[in-house]
């Protein structure tokens, strides 16, 4: 028996030793593992004369249980001395910057643009495409604007050849659609125009977006309805709309559609001019001069048709006054969109 | 159109203010885009319309005063005495289809002048400048009130008492009042005397038989001429007057009698002299438009519910005729609304004076549409997302490039991008081409953002490019471009990326969220790229575009104050790569049994390519090996010169069963000694 005493005693000294964890491991192999100590002598139990077996057993049992307590006691408490101390010397400066991952960001023209698809196709607006370099006759001569008339002069034309132009307007896909599809037509078609004039408010190329409708009963109210919601989706519900007259050689009636001044709230500032109202779009029924270029028959269908600047919408909203700012695409202007 | 209030007060009797004048104007259809105040006056600029030449006078814009007001027009009396003497000039039009009427008065005995302070401050108002020639700023003066152009010449200056109005007929000249010779073509109609040319119709008079201060007798020209010809000849000439702008748009056949007396009764008051009979050729009558127009189908294109007396109300108001047939109204506009001629253009007559702002608003009774974004739109808007997601910003620049953009990237006389498309008439001959690449446009932006501070630039641009391929109309297609510099590194934790594999991977990054599996890269030969670091990018067998760093040749043409800077530029042609994305995802079942993972690490040649040796390896048993990952590439240090290693990952995976190790190890000593024998490389450390 006093064998298993110094065994206890051997491992009561041991403990004391123990500096970490590692030691405590080495510690349990040494008295609890598959060849420790308490093995070992239990190994010895068959060799004992019978009547001593059983008290040599229950007090091995014992030493065995003491031991795996005290190993796990002090194996809590070192892991949580060692846990303290990485509390207590590891540290992070918060305040540094973290590894951003760099989104890279949409040219605010295309953000308009996509803002103003999204309304008409929630309004149930299909998106039609049509080339960039256009003939002369679906620019003009189809939109009712012969060679030679007057209406030339609202527009200047980058010509590519005599019958060859840069499209002045996202008109002429109007055209191209009509020519090919059938009423009922509800389309816009955004896209990139072209006038060779350039200043503070203009620039050779910008962005605009054609609309189109055209079914059996359109009615000028009809216009007034789907562009006035238009605008109260794109600049808020209270913003105050004014359709006055205007021409354009492919609609008649035509109209100008002005907006409140977002920036004097109509009380006139420089920006209006101080009329208190913006130009945002040109708007009419469609011409049925234009439908019959195209083969319907007039005394069947009626339509309306618009066309928005893109660039004027994206100076509104940003407060942007020298357009020319758009296509500089310095980065500190892009970055804040 | 600059339009004087007070002149404006002398035609029409208002009673409302000028800034409710200038609104209601807006309302109809005559914007008024400012005005100014001018000595106790107020000037309003008005827009005038191309369809509306009768409004480019103050009578013009009195009169939608009056009908808008509903106030009393006074027109200026032009009621001449029947007892003149008689002129002893003749008319003879020889090109009636230019000229539809001629009519003139000699004055004789005028005194040309000073011109009287009213009439030069009206003038001056309206932004004609006074020459302090009574005759001529008379002329003028009944320009701007009456909207008729007039012209006086000096009558003993003419040869032979005729005035003769014909076609140049033959290449000639003229010297106008301008005191330029101008040349003519054949078809320029033109006012001649007996002998010789002596004003451009409509446009401007011949200095030969100009009014001056010697001038004694007069012949005041008012007459009708064809829009056409006129804006022709105008254009031809580079010549735009106050004249010829209104004889383009239209002018009244009828009144300009009246203009013509008027002015001969002012020249009269100011100049002195006798006013001689009316002499007067009219070979074309005009032809007056009647228009049925339906009640109900006016309210039904508006949207309204006007009654029928209302709309003959506004019609009379703006002195159109308009006969009450029962549901019809029978509608003749006037002599100076040559603008009015279907059906529609007298709705749009009745709907700007009943006001666009009077007509309800309401939503289209019309076929229900989807409202949906079409397919190509929405893998437009996905790669945009992908590119922007992996640190690409969004540019726009103008569709023109410059010849010297070509050379830039030192393209060689026979390559596709040469095959531009040019404009006629170029703002600056720096954007006289249409791009063919958007590589140098890309260029300019990072030179420009590098010399405002900038640093790392990564740009892209998604917008056409114009291949003249000897069609009617180019080919446009649509092209992503990108363009990317490292710079230094403001961000404090770094990455060491090469930059090519950044824009690679940025690029495979986009292909996987477009789910484009079937690309491609291989060695480009594109001559602004460097050689060692480009590939051109294949969808199909089809080559879509081209990545790489820019050659340093290249580069130097840039002029940037970076050392060696590494720019990688891309281009891809998106219309090809939206061709090969599937339509629809089919899903594949989750692998149920796991997968065994070996690596092995090769020395290898320098130059063999990676993606080959991966190749060799997904293809030596495709049932077992689900994938391969190539995870390192080393060289130098332990190596012998001329090798590389590369360490790759192999998946091995069975459907439809665990598999064991025992079975994995002959399968992968087999691939060991297959890879080794066909790239003759070695196992790393051995
Ligand atoms: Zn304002």
């Amino acid at each position: 028996m006093d064998e298993l005493h110094e065994l206890k005693k051997a491992f009561q000294e041991e403990l004391g030793t123990v500096a970490g964890l590692e030691d405590l491991q080495k510690l349990k192999a040494k008295f609890s593992g598959r060849k420790g100590k308490v093995s070992a002598h239990l190994k010895k139990i068959s060799a004992l004369p019978p009547e001593k077996r059983s008290q040599f057993g229950s007090t091995l049992n014992e030493i065995k249980k003491f031991i795996e307590k005290e190993v796990i006691q002090l194996e809590a408490s070192l892991k949580a001395e060692v846990q303290q101390k990485r509390l207590q010397t590891e540290f992070l400066d918060i305040s540094l910057p973290g590894r951003r991952q760099l989104f890279g960001r949409e040219h605010p023209i295309n953000q308009v643009l996509t803002e103003a698809k999204d309304i008409f196709i929630s309004m149930g607006f299909d998106v039609e495409d049509g080339p960039e370099v256009e003939t002369d006759y679906y620019n003009f001569e189809a939109l009712n604007i012969p060679k030679d008339h007057p209406a030339r002069d609202m527009q200047d034309t980058f010509y590519v050849s005599e019958d060859i132009v840069l499209r002045t307007h996202t008109s002429p896909v109007q055209i191209r659609v009509m020519e090919k599809r059938t009423p009922p037509l509800r389309i816009i078609a955004p896209g990139k125009v072209y006038r060779c004039d350039a200043d503070i408010s203009h620039t050779a190329m910008f962005h605009q977006i054609e609309g189109l409708m055209v079914d059996t009963a359109i009615a000028f109210s009809d216009l007034k309805g789907v562009l006035e919601l238009f605008i109260h989706r794109l600049f808020g519900k209270d913003t105050p709309v004014r359709f006055r007259p205007s021409y354009f050689p492919f609609t008649e009636p035509s109209a100008e559609v002005d907006i409140g001044c977002i920036f004097c709230g109509g009380s006139g500032c420089r920006v209006c001019k101080t009329t208190g109202w913006l130009e945002i779009l040109g708007a009419g029924m469609v011409n049925p001069k234009v439908f019959e270029m195209v083969g319907y028959k007039i005394d069947q269908y009626t339509g309306f048709a618009f066309g928005l600047g893109i660039e004027r919408i994206a100076m509104l909203k940003y407060s942007i006054d020298d357009i020319r700012l758009f296509y500089e695409n310095d980065c500190r202007f892009l970055s804040q969109f | 159109m600059l339009v004087s209030f007070d002149w404006l007060k002398d035609l029409v009797d208002i009673t409302a203010g000028p800034e409710e004048v200038a609104d209601m104007l807006t309302l109809i259809g005559l914007e008024v885009e400012g005005s100014e105040q001018l000595e106790g006056d107020i000037v309003f600029d008005v827009n005038v319309t191309p369809n509306r030449p009768d409004c480019l006078s103050i009578l013009g814009v009195a009169r939608e005063v009056a009908a808008a007001f509903r106030r009393p027009l006074t027109i200026p009396e032009t009621d001449m005495n029947s007892t003149l003497p008689a002129s002893d000039i003749r008319i003879e039009i020889l090109d009636s289809d230019l000229c539809n009427r001629y009519t003139g008065r000699s004055i004789t005995g005028v005194t040309v002048g000073d011109t009287p302070e009213w009439i030069r401050k009206r003038l001056e108002k309206c932004g004609i400048r006074a020459l302090n020639n009574n005759i001529v700023d008379i002329t003028n003066y009944v320009l701007l009130e009456l909207g008729h152009p007039l012209h006086a010449f000096d009558a003993d200056k003419l040869e032979g008492s005729i005035i003769k109005v014909a076609k140049a007929g033959g290449s000639r000249s003229i010297v106008t009042l301008d005191e330029i010779e101008r040349n003519l073509s054949d078809a320029t109609l033109l006012i001649w005397d007996a002998k010789n040319p002596v004003a451009i119709a409509g446009i401007m008079g011949g200095a030969n038989s100009g009014v001056t201060s010697g001038t004694r007798n007069i012949f005041l020209e008012s007459a009708h001429f064809e829009p056409i010809s006129v804006r022709k000849s105008a254009k031809a000439l580079s010549l735009r007057t106050d004249s010829s702008f209104r004889f383009e748009r239209g002018t009244d056949i009828i009144f300009l009698e009246n203009a013509l007396n008027r002015a001969a009764m002012l020249i009269q008051q100011v100049a002195g002299g006798v006013i001689h009979r009316l002499v007067d050729s009219y070979p074309v009558k005009p032809e007056y438009t009647k228009i049925d127009v339906s009640i109900r189908r006016v309210n039904e294109y508006l949207g309204t519910d006007m009654e029928k007396g209302e709309m003959i109300d506004i019609l009379e108001r703006l002195g159109i005729e308009a006969e009450d047939r029962g549901d019809v109204l029978n509608v003749k506009p006037p002599a100076f609304r040559k603008d009015i001629m279907v059906f529609v253009d007298v709705v749009e007559e009745i709907a700007r004076c009943y006001h666009y702002t009077n007509i309800p608003v309401t939503a289209p009774k019309t076929t229900l549409s989807e409202g949906v974004i079409s397919i190509k739109e929405a893998r437009i808007r996905t790669m945009k997302q992908a590119i922007r997601a992996t640190g690409f910003t969004e540019v726009l620049n103008y569709s023109f490039m410059s010849p010297a953009d070509l050379d830039l990237l030192g393209l060689p006389e026979q390559d596709i991008r040469r095959q531009y498309v040019t404009l006629k008439n170029p703002l600056r001959q720096e954007e006289s081409l249409l791009r063919t690449s958007l590589i140098p446009s890309l260029m300019h932006n990072v030179v420009y953002n590098l010399s405002r501070g900038s640093n790392r630039i990564g740009l892209f641009e998604l917008s056409r490019i114009f291949e003249h391929r000897g069609e009617q109309l180019p080919r446009e297609v649509l092209t992503l471009g990108g363009i990317y510099l490292e710079g230094r590194s403001s961000f404090l934790w770094k990455d060491t990326v090469p930059p090519f594999f950044v824009v690679k991977g940025a690029l495979e990054s986009l292909f996987e969220e477009m789910k484009c599996e079937m690309y491609e890269f291989t060695p480009s030969t594109e001559v602004f790229l460097h050689s060692g670091k480009a590939a051109d990018i294949y969808f199909r067998k089809e080559r879509a575009g081209f990545i790489g760093e820019l050659n340093p040749h290249t580069i130097e043409k840039m002029n940037i104050k970076i050392q060696q800077p590494e720019i990688i530029v891309f281009e891809l042609n998106v219309d090809l790569l939206l061709t090969v994305i599937p339509e629809t995802i089919a899903y594949k079942p989750i692998p149920k049994y796991p997968s065994i993972e070996r690596d092995i690490a090769l020395v290898l040649s320098d130059n063999l390519n990676a993606v080959e040796i991966l190749r060799h390896l997904e293809g030596f048993h495709p049932d077992l090996i689900e994938r391969v990952e190539l995870f390192d590439e080393y060289r130098g240090k332990n190596l012998p010169e001329n090798k590389k290693s590369l360490a790759f990952r192999i998946v091995y995976r069975a459907p439809d069963r665990t598999l064991t190790e025992s079975e994995i190890e002959p399968l992968h000593n087999e691939l060991v000694t297959f890879i080794t024998g066909k790239t003759g490389g070695a196992l790393r450390g051995q």
